[in-house]
């Protein structure tokens, strides 16, 4: 009992019919979530603005704004999946007789129920045969002679492995899926944010951080602009640092990225983070020669045996409201900074503001008046991280598939049968039959050609046999 | 009826005056570009071959079209003779662009059409000496006479490419977007004309010329603004390009009164299929009549919402709901109502051809099983295209975005198409589908394309907002 209802549900699940239906749904429920709102692509405050409370909790509790996440979906998928496995394997058995053991030699019932055969009247059995053998040698159908116990006849076949093409494109499908199924499993997206030196192994997920065994230092990172100033490539000198050594190092772009142990990061966006990188500032005194200095955040640099300078604030924006100093952007629009000047011997400290800022700068106090040169800002450069231990799954189905596609289509397996027989009114005749799987109708075409190319064949033989009885009668 | 009647007593031209007539404007419209040429002493510039193309495809779209009201043969040979010299400027405004740009032309909308009105000519003259469906002219030609006019009003300048564009597989993966499409175009085509041949009713092509243009103004109509206006992307004239709010949010103008226009056109584009019910129901002869005359009414109502449109949509400031000020559009800003408002003229033209003409028409044509046979070859010719596109699109998404498949609405619809197709063909191979029933799937995966093509850019957002 048991075993029989397991064998009817495979069967089911095999059917073109379940298979269709499953398709059908699997369309509609991806029609739907193109058309609703999906949470993981859209802001949440969207998602509000477009349903009314009501309609998100439903749509929520069905799961129909994470369509393509969702559990019922994958078992969806899954479903499909085992209908095209139980398809094929009942199917294969079949399929692979058919392969293995060609049908060679043509019953009489056989030859009735194929729809594609013509007769040709023949004089001899031998020469007709020969004759077919010769015309499916030239038009590729390669050529068998089957004798058997009261019968013989030819047999020609063409691409024999285009019966199996089928199953190269399903093998090819449940690869990708495989290799999807193992992505969604065991894959992982994050992001992660570095500036020039800096170096992480904590990757951001949603809500989660990864933390790598290894290390990414970023040496760098810029933006090229086209003449009108659209931006035309991002780049990032990446460095992978693993137990204290560089391991590997890359210049990537958009569209190369770098892989180390199968996690690959992505050039995904690049800005500035609105924190300067260094300032260079020329510095005059009344002692000595001016000169030039170069200056990070929060660094001190001597400018002479006593007197030392400190970055302590840059506002790339500022603005100046109610006797307070505010940050108005991170754009590098009116920039502020504020440097200490101490003294060591009298221990004095000097504000200096640059510009100055009336209120706040001592500059007069200073002994060192300081003039802007140039500003570099910190960048920061974002990288997309993923891990896709399934990806090369899907590439190697990719691949096979289009080599099953190109099988399926433009690969028909052919088949060509001739066989002498006595038709109705006692004539000999040679029967000749074909059978292509596919593009029947251009096979239809070619089989009539072919047996044209066997008369003609048969007819130039028997001529000459007819001048070569002829000839010696005249020469008496 | 009582008209198709009219038109078949007019004696049939003898073939010279048409001719004639389309030689002398060929002849007349080439002296003036010559005029043109010697003024500005630049002879192969892309859009003097450009325009060099859309005079030879005019003649070719006017023999076809004389060809498929009259069935004089010789029109066709000339016809054709016009698209090989078509498409030989066509081609050598490929080779400038992509020559001029550095990369090959897909990167923008202008350079997609350049690329598929290449592709159709190209297509058409396989057809018309492969397959020897002659009368396709008929219908493409006129498309790629809309393209190239459409890419006139575009940006015509080399444009950078952003970085994420920046990649063979993209080139790879549009190519075989543009030349799967076109395959499916082309089964589309032939399903018709299967359908034709197959003795359908030619009221059903009446119902389905009507739903056509129902989907089209629905579509159009969900840019509907209060109080009657309708949304259109606003477009910096000087940029020439779409004006952004934000990173992939465009900015919307509201052109007033004329969502109320394409409210009644589409009252207008539905009474036919109305009609055709009624009369189904009723079994009136004089109701499909009726449904027959309202095609006209329908064609006149379009012409005037395409002209209104032109008329408004061209030039002109806005005012928009997201910011406050006047913008300008520009017809460029949207292709999409553009090609939908004239899709649905020429739909409904094609409709009139086939209620004149049909006699000539299923004389012209092979016979169905031709057809059925040619359809079902484009198609196996499109499927495996199909494929390698999707796959070419995961990889360079992929190399780009770090994931191959993000389920973003137009890769689900191209998945969708690919499962429509692939039913198409299990159906046809494993249970013998065969004629009308194959014809109607063929039809419905072209639905599926022109959705995935049009609807999904238009109305869905996504990652493909470059396209």
């Amino acid at each position: 009992m048991a075993k029989t209802m397991i064998r009817r549900i495979w069967q089911t699940i095999g059917a073109v019919k379940t298979g269709v239906i499953l398709l059908i749904i699997t369309v509609i429920i991806s029609a739907a979530g193109t058309l609703i709102l999906q949470r993981p692509a859209t802001d949440p405050d969207d998602l509000q603005r477009a349903y009314s409370p009501q309609m998100l909790r439903f749509l929520d509790g069905v799961g129909l704004t994470d369509v393509f996440h969702a559990w019922w979906f994958l078992l969806l998928l899954s479903l499909v999946s085992l209908s095209i496995v139980a398809a094929s394997i009942q199917r294969f058995p079949n399929a692979w007789r058919f392969y293995s053991r060609p049908y060679k030699s043509p019953d009489e019932s056989f030859r009735k129920a194929l729809p594609l055969h013509a007769q040709i009247s023949i004089l001899n059995e031998e020469t007709a045969l020969a004759a077919a053998e010769r015309v499916f040698q030239k038009t590729g159908l390669k050529p068998e002679r089957i004798v058997r116990e009261n019968s013989f006849s030819v047999f020609g076949e063409r691409h024999r492995i285009s019966e199996m093409a089928v199953y190269i494109v399903h093998a090819s499908l449940l690869l990708i899926f495989v290799g999807g199924i193992v992505d969604g499993v065991y894959g992982w997206r994050g992001f992660l944010s570095l500036t020039r030196g800096q170096q992480s192994s904590q990757i951001q997920q949603n809500a989660v951080t990864r933390t790598l065994p290894f290390a990414v230092r970023c040496d760098g990172a810029g933006q090229e602009n086209y003449a009108d100033g659209t931006p035309k490539r991002w780049w990032s000198k990446l460095v992978v640092v693993e137990n204290g050594r560089e391991v590997q190092r890359k210049e990537i772009v958009v569209n190369d990225p770098l892989v180390y142990r199968g996690i690959r990061f992505y050039q995904a966006s690049y800005g500035h983070t609105g924190k300067v990188d260094k300032l260079v500032l020329t510095a005059t005194s009344a002692k000595g020669p001016a000169k030039d200095i170069s200056i990070g955040l929060n660094e001190t640099v001597a400018l002479d045996d006593d007197t030392t300078v400190r970055l302590a604030e840059f506002i790339p924006d500022y603005v100046v409201q109610d006797g307070q100093i505010y940050a108005r952007s991170n754009d590098l629009e009116n920039p502020a900074a504020h440097l200490i000047v101490e003294s060591k011997k009298t221990g004095k400290a000097a504000n200096v503001w640059l510009p100055p800022i009336p209120g706040f700068e001592q500059n007069s106090a200073s002994p060192y008046q300081f003039e802007g040169k140039d500003v570099q800002m910190g960048y920061y450069t974002g990288l997309e991280v993923s891990h896709e231990p399934g990806q090369w799954a899907v590439w190697g189905g990719v691949l096979l598939m289009g080599l099953g596609l190109a099988f399926v289509f433009y690969i028909v397996h052919a088949r060509v049968w001739a066989v002498p027989v006595e038709n109705a009114s006692g004539q000999l005749t040679l029967w000749i039959g074909g059978a292509a799987n596919r593009n029947k109708d251009a096979f239809e075409q070619n089989f009539q050609k072919l047996v044209r190319g066997i008369e003609a064949e048969i007819n130039a033989v028997s001529a000459i046999t007819a001048v070569e009885h002829v000839i010696p009668l005249s020469a008496k | 009826m009582s008209r198709a009647r009219v038109v078949e007593q007019k004696p049939a031209a003898t073939g010279t005056t048409l001719l004639v007539a389309v030689g002398l404007g060929i002849a007349f419209l080439l002296f003036m570009a010559f005029l043109n040429v010697v003024k500005s002493g630049n002879l192969l510039s892309e859009s003097n071959l450009l325009y060099a193309a859309l005079i030879f495809y005019a003649g070719a779209g006017t023999l076809y079209l004389g060809f498929g009201v009259t069935g004089t043969p010789s029109y066709i040979r000339f016809a054709s003779l016009a698209t090989w010299a078509g498409l030989v400027a066509n081609t050598g405004a490929v080779a400038h662009r992509w020559y001029e740009a550095g990369h090959p032309p897909f990167a923008s909308i202008y350079e997609m059409l350049l690329s598929f009105v290449w592709t159709l000519a190209a297509l058409t003259l396989i057809a018309e000496k492969k397959y020897g469906v002659k009368v396709i002219g008929t219908v493409t030609m006129p498309v790629a006479i809309v393209g190239v006019v459409l890419m006139q009003l575009l940006r015509t300048e080399v444009h950078p490419l952003v970085p994420a564009l920046q990649s063979t597989w993209l080139h790879v993966h549009v190519t075989l977007a543009m030349l799967a499409y076109a395959a499916c175009a082309l089964s589309f085509a032939l399903a018709m004309m299967f359908l034709i041949q197959d003795k359908v009713k030619t009221e059903a092509f009446l119902a389905a010329t009507s739903l056509f243009c129902v989907g089209t103004y629905c579509g159009v109509l969900t840019r509907f603004e209060k109080w009657g206006g309708l949304n259109v992307i606003a477009w910096n004239p000087q940029e020439k390009s779409e004006i952004f709010i934000s990173k992939g949010v465009r900015l919307f103008v509201t052109i007033p009164d004329l969502g109320w226009l394409m409210v009644i056109v589409l009252a207008g584009v539905a009474a036919p299929f109305v009609l055709y019910l009624i009369g189904r129901k009723t079994q009136s002869e004089s109701t499909l009549d009726m449904a027959n005359r309202a095609v006209f009414v329908s064609i006149l109502l379009q012409i005037m919402a395409l002209a209104f449109f032109l008329l408004r949509a061209r030039d002109g400031q806005y005012a928009s709901l997201d910011a406050e000020g006047l913008y300008p559009t520009s017809l460029a800003a949207s292709p999409f109502i553009l090609s939908g408002l004239v899709g649905g003229i020429f739909a409904s033209l094609l409709y009139l051809l086939l209620l004149w003409r049909r006699t000539d028409l299923e004389r012209m044509l092979p016979s169905a099983e031709e057809l059925d046979r040619i359809t079902y070859r484009t198609i196996a010719i499109a499927f495996p295209l199909l494929t390698l596109m999707i796959a070419a699109g995961a990889y360079w998404a992929n190399r780009t975005w770090g994931s191959y498949w993000s389920w973003d609405p137009k890769e689900t619809w191209a998945a969708i198409t690919w499962l429509v197709y692939a039913g198409y063909l299990h159906m046809r191979i494993t249970r013998g589908w065969r004629g009308r029933r194959a014809a109607y799937f063929a039809i419905l995966g072209f639905a599926v394309v022109m959705f995935t093509f049009f609807g999904v850019t238009y109305l869905l957002p996504g990652l493909h907002a470059y396209a």
